[in-house]
């Protein structure tokens, strides 16, 4: 205890597990991914040997179709999948907040996706789309529909994962909205409505205001979780058919684990990152901007 | 007026009904069947039939995860858990109690790069945090599986967030007693702490029990197999028993949910940061 009489010293004493903690093991990876990208390791002879090759990693990869291919894959779905999903948190989150004699049954019933690991969630859809003996095929044909090929086709198993995330995501990004919502002051509606303001004009002069640092911080995080979508990928598609789900995130998995290629799994790794980085930089800059000057509070 | 109204009121029921629908489906369908035999499920779904959605009544796949090493992953990641519960709630609560009780050297900037890892996706880390166990000989130990994800920048914040609501005087007064500040910590900010610690220890109980990624690659030996990753080799290994993968996934599912129901509030404020009425 003698330690603790030094004053100075016992903030330090209190964060430093904590502190060696996040620093070894979250932010020091970031620094060995970026380094290990620039070694190239050959197995010439049964013997390892270690290379150190600057950017001739990157430079193999950017002229590597597969790649360019991955990088449009990935583009495609966060384009698609977090506006999707987005949209769809806010629209429930809207619809949950009317009152009922149901809704908190109904509301404990929507969070149901959120308690499910997404790998059970994969699990279960995958063998709900199976193109056989599927439930979804066996229910769309209830309404003539033909069996669909779902995760084995090129042109729809990007959608099904789109679906399956969405399942699982919507509900847990409506939490956050939903808090939101609950915080807007009844009565800025009140005033809104004594001026006569439509249903719309509510959503759009009172609602979208007062919750744009939640759709902000909602947007971001689900982005930055978004580009490390995998766990369909290895569980159902292995990044195909003909590498239609073969996002960036899975194609630096495969290329470490599958074909012990490091040096391109790094650096495709650290590519995500700075992407990943960048895109939320810029949701940053031209979302949170346009918040100042119209703040209320 | 009145009747366009009640055509609101029915509307609205319309999409929750069906939103409802699409969101319990997967469950009802998996727990239904995984009390089936396996060629009843596929005899209920082809031709479909109204027998999918009802229940069967036989424990055989129940049985059959058990002997198939389930039981071993189990305890695995109860094990996993409970360590990192644990010595997650310890260290960042100690975190938390440093970043609101002093003001120190560096405290600014070193609470910005706590955040700041906060925001890195733990997915994307894997890569290199496996090839840095394999360096420091943790790769495919219990080690590897609990320590790297004791530290976590939420739940700094969420105790800091609390620790900050404690008042001043009533710290100053123990330190005045004589109490040393590891027995203010320990003694008075801690006990008062539950209801953080409460949804701080359910996230990290959720984070643990849902990873997949992270024990996939850091422990492949079947004897440290936790329970995620053992679900996604059944369903590559045995693609074709059905049942067998219902019963896992009901089994692996039923606990966060049972968890997260029982501490719904703790939970939703601690993600969430905002207190539930």
């Amino acid at each position: 205890m003698n330690f603790f009489k030094r004053q100075w010293m016992v903030p330090y004493l209190f964060l430093a597990p904590a502190l060696i903690g996040t620093i070894a093991f979250k932010l020091y990876p970031i620094f060995i991914g970026f380094w290990e990208s620039l070694i190239y390791t050959s197995f010439s002879g049964g013997a390892e040997k270690r290379i150190f090759v600057w950017f001739e990693n990157y430079q193999y990869l950017f002229d590597d179709k597969i790649f360019w291919k991955s990088l449009e894959i990935t583009a495609f779905l966060t384009i698609i999948i977090n506006p999707l999903q987005i949209a769809m948190s806010l629209g429930l989150a809207l619809l949950l907040m009317r009152k009922s004699k149901f809704i908190r049954i109904i509301r404990s019933l929507y969070l149901l996706p959120i308690g499910i690991a997404l790998p059970i969630a994969t699990i279960i859809w995958g063998l709900m789309l199976d193109p056989n003996q599927g439930l979804i095929n066996g229910l769309i044909g209830v309404f003539g529909i033909p069996p669909q090929p779902f995760l084995v086709s090129e042109n729809q198993a990007l959608w099904c994962i789109i679906a399956i995330a969405t399942w699982k995501g919507v509900a847990f990004w409506m939490l956050f909205l939903l808090a939101g919502l609950e915080d807007i002051p009844k009565q800025y509606y009140e005033a809104a409505e004594i001026d006569g303001a439509t249903p719309f004009q509510k959503f759009r002069y009172v609602t979208i205001p007062q919750l744009k640092r939640t759709i902000l911080f909602v947007f971001v995080a689900d982005t930055a979780a978004n580009f490390v979508l995998m766990v369909p990928m290895i569980i159902l598609t292995k990044g195909g058919p003909l590498q239609s789900t073969n996002v960036l995130i899975y194609e630096g998995y495969r290329s470490g684990f599958y074909y012990q290629d490091w040096g391109r799994s790094l650096s495709i790794i650290t590519i995500l990152t700075v992407i990943t980085l960048i895109v939320i930089g810029l949701q940053l800059l031209f979302l949170s901007e346009k918040n100042e000057g119209i703040k209320v509070k | 007026m009145h009747f366009k109204r009640q055509w609101s009121v029915y509307l609205w029921y319309l999409i929750i009904f069906i939103g409802l629908i699409i969101t319990i489906l997967p469950f009802w369908w998996g727990v239904a069947a995984s009390f089936k035999s396996n060629s009843q499920i596929f005899r209920d779904l082809a031709p479909i039939s109204h027998k999918a959605f009802l229940p069967g009544f036989s424990l055989d796949s129940y049985f059959a995860i058990f002997e198939n090493d389930f039981g071993r992953s189990m305890l695995n990641t109860f094990f996993v858990s409970i360590t990192s519960v644990a010595g997650g709630l310890l260290i960042n609560s100690m975190a938390g109690f440093a970043f609101a009780q002093f003001r120190f050297k560096g405290d600014n900037i070193i609470f910005g790069f706590v955040l700041l890892s906060f925001a890195v996706p733990a997915d994307a880390i894997a890569i290199p945090l496996f090839k840095m166990m394999r360096q420091i000989g943790w790769f495919d130990t219990f080690y590897a599986l609990i320590i790297p994800m004791l530290a976590n920048g939420l739940i700094i914040f969420l105790y800091r967030q609390f620790f900050l609501g404690i008042p001043k005087e009533l710290i100053e007064a123990a330190r005045v007693d004589g109490l040393s500040w590891f027995g203010v910590f320990w003694r008075i900010c801690l006990p008062l702490s539950v209801p953080v610690t409460l949804g701080a220890g359910l996230l990290l109980f959720v984070f643990q029990w849902e990873s997949y990624l992270w024990p996939l690659i850091a422990a492949p030996s079947p004897e440290l197999h936790l329970i995620q990753v053992t679900l996604g080799r059944f369903s590559t290994e045995y693609e074709m028993i059905w049942n067998q993968q219902f019963a896992a996934s009901s089994i692996a599912g039923f606990l966060p949910l049972v968890f997260i129901y029982m501490f719904q509030k703790q939970f939703v404020s601690a993600l969430t940061g905002v207190e539930q009425k």
